[in-house]
């Protein structure tokens, strides 16, 4: 349990602290960019994966979502 | 229009640089437009809903154009040379002011990118919309029709 | 390079203006008609190819090939399509210590033996095969600031089919300086081994496979001939823009096994007080297993180069846990291409059940639950060094070239061996190149 707690008190800093964090709508230039993308080459991850999921006994936990242009 | 085209063609070869940069050039824009209908769009190059407004924009200026439409545009790029770049591959038939440091995306509290203002011959604005959708692109003809409708009472 | 399209046109705005507008707008003055706009954007595809090589030294080798299709609709609904095809060959250790001698095991078909020279880590070369594998995913906003995703895969090789699902919701809060994302997936994987399920802690038969008993024997050390497992796994994400360079990501995840989980073709070596083997016995692994994770990822762009740096904790309840630092950093180089160094560093502990061995004498006393012998569930470090470098072909194509070396040491967590066993390498390291091309257009 004490693994849980510290991720739900991490997770409410974050949440807390992070109104005041980021930048405005037309400052994402770089952010747009592909190499920015939090997955920039889903190939090369995807390959990755498979070898070091069958090679050690971690997989995943990468996410999905966020970052990038911002449009629409 | 022989002497139309002539005119063009003659003024491409014009190298003179007169760009129109932050509030400053936008408050002579919409002087210089003053009763028109006027669209305002903020836009910049790496924001790909804007690449796919640009034809349909210089679509609604080639047509409303006539009856007092106008779009003045805001480029937002920090680097100017990717704003220049842009325009090569995606011609505008509009006007471009260049507001590298935002001042005018303040000022318009831009949300989201894109960003457009439909303003009424009145000068109030009267649409504010944030991104540009395929899917709503009737709608947006249909009122910037509506605003060129009406006629500026004070005049 | 703009054109004032205002009545008074005589008024001499001279601003530079592009010929293509320029005789556009000629044209439709000449003609007086509308000019043709150029169609939004047509719904267009994006496709990736590319075929990657992975070989150990004197183990196992394998090619992977992906063909991936993605075509983006016009108000951001993407549909992705991906195949991936991949050939294993080569050989695996199969969970025996090396002996003083040499060592006879049988094929996991039961169709044949082997023979391991004396110091040799005992390797099992019957595995090849062939993997096809389809996903699909649909993404599409479903409100302002309301993203969702779906998709589906598919996977076949000779003895196993995993089919699953999966689904995410993304949402977009403070000017989308914000994500926060839950995703959920589940498979199914039926897995029906060569030789069947075998019995756990049965001793492997080995003896001659074309004697008239062979068959009924062999047989005795079997309980079926196919399984499956179930996996459920859970991801909550959150992505934070903290200013124009920087973004961060922050996930957990919860992955819940369940079914059979224990690897057929594995065994372990029941050695005597001196070390020397007595018996081989199948593994046996528990038949559930509760992983989660907490990930952190950040991305830098400096004024050109862009550095990616993540790090990945992991538990579970076999008592493993793990460390993942990788880490990018892209170079541009003139033209648009670019080099990408890459390295990683991974660190995990045994798992509780995890031995290299089994005393005779304490495995005749009391026959343990689980037990297995699969470095790969053992104590292990390891490190990627590698380097990828891409460049601009075609008219906006990209080629790119990747080439790592991976290097994996597993470790002793921790039991004291045998006289026999310390002239002996029980914990192997491995050595792998990692060959990749890819081209995109």
């Amino acid at each position: 349990m004490n693994k849980q707690t510290i991720l739900v008190i991490i997770a409410s800093i974050l949440v807390s602290g992070c109104s005041s964090l980021g930048v405005q709508p037309w400052e994402r230039d770089l952010l747009a960019k592909d190499e920015m993308s939090l997955s920039s080459s889903p190939v090369d991850n995807a390959l990755d994966d498979h070898i070091y999921f069958s090679k050690e006994a971690s997989s995943g936990g990468k996410g999905f979502g966020g970052g990038g242009c911002g449009c629409n | 229009m022989i002497v139309l085209s002539v005119l063009i063609l003659h003024t491409a070869y014009a190298t003179d640089n007169n760009k129109l940069y932050g509030q400053e050039g936008l408050t002579q824009m919409l002087e210089q437009h003053k009763g028109d209908v006027i669209y305002l769009d903020f836009w910049a190059s790496w924001c790909g809903p804007c690449r796919k407004s640009f034809p349909w924009m210089n679509d609604m200026q080639n047509r409303y154009q006539q009856q007092g439409f106008t779009i003045i545009s805001i480029n937002l790029d920090a680097e100017h040379d990717l704003a220049e770049d842009f325009l090569k591959e995606h011609p505008a038939l509009f006007s471009v002011i260049y507001d590298p440091k935002g001042q005018t995306a303040k000022k318009y509290k831009v949300k989201g990118m894109p960003t457009s203002y439909l303003i009424g011959r009145d000068g109030q604005i009267k649409k504010a919309h944030t991104g540009f959708f395929t899917k709503k692109i009737p709608t947006y003809e249909n009122e910037i029709k509506q605003l060129l409708t009406t006629r500026n009472l004070s005049n | 390079m703009q054109l004032t399209t205002n009545k008074k046109q005589n008024k001499k705005t001279e601003q530079k203006i592009n010929i293509k507008a320029a005789l556009t707008l000629a044209t439709t003055a000449l003609f007086g008609g509308v000019a043709q706009a150029d169609t939004p954007e047509e719904d267009s595809w994006e496709f990736d190819t590319a075929f990657l090589l992975y070989s150990e030294v004197d183990r196992v080798s394998a090619g992977e090939a992906i063909l991936n299709a993605k075509k983006t609709f016009s108000d951001e609904e993407v549909l992705n399509l991906k195949l991936t095809i991949d050939a294993l060959t080569g050989a695996s250790a199969n969970g025996a210590v090396a002996q003083p001698n040499v060592q006879t095991f049988t094929r996991p078909s039961g169709n044949g033996q082997y023979d391991v020279v004396a110091g040799d880590t005992p390797l099992d070369d019957t595995f090849h095969d062939t993997r096809v594998q389809l996903n699909a995913q649909w993404t599409q906003p479903i409100a302002t600031d309301y993203s969702a995703s779906a998709g589906v895969h598919i996977s076949k090789e000779y003895d196993y089919l995993s089919i699953g699902i999966n689904g995410n919701l993304g949402i977009d809060f403070n000017q989308k300086n914000t994500t926060f994302s839950i995703g959920a997936s589940y498979f199914q994987d039926t897995f029906t081994p060569e030789g069947g399920i075998p019995k756990p802690f049965a001793s492997m038969l080995i003896g001659d496979s074309s004697s008239p008993s062979w068959d009924d024997d062999f047989a005795q050390t079997r309980i079926g001939t196919e399984d499956d497992k179930t996996t459920t796994d859970m991801l909550l994400g959150f992505t934070q823009v903290i200013n124009r360079r920087m973004i961060i990501q922050f996930n957990y995840s919860y992955s819940m096994v369940d079914g059979y989980l224990t690897d057929p073709f594995k065994i372990l070596s029941i050695v005597n007080n001196e070390g020397l083997a007595q018996d081989y016995v199948y593994e046996q692994r528990p038949d559930q297993r509760i992983k989660q994770s907490a990930y952190v990822q950040s991305m830098y762009h400096f004024d050109t180069t862009v550095l990616d740096i993540s790090y990945r904790y992991m538990w579970d309840d076999w008592d493993i846990e793990s460390h993942t630092i990788d880490s990018r950093f892209r170079i541009p180089l003139d033209g648009g291409s670019y080099i990408q160094p890459h390295f990683r560093y991974y660190q995990q502990s045994a798992a509780d059940f995890y031995a290299p061995y089994l005393m005779q004498s304490k495995f005749e006393l009391q026959r343990p639950e689980f037990a297995s012998a699969d470095y790969r569930i053992g104590e292990m470090t390891a490190y990627t060094l590698g380097l990828k470098y891409g460049m601009t072909v075609n008219n906006g194509h990209e080629l790119s070239f990747r080439l790592e070396y991976y290097h994996q040491a597993p470790s002793d967590a921790g039991f004291e061996a045998p006289s026999v066993l310390t002239n002996e390498d029980l914990y192997p390291a491995i050595d792998a190149i990692i060959a990749q091309v890819t081209y995109s257009f």
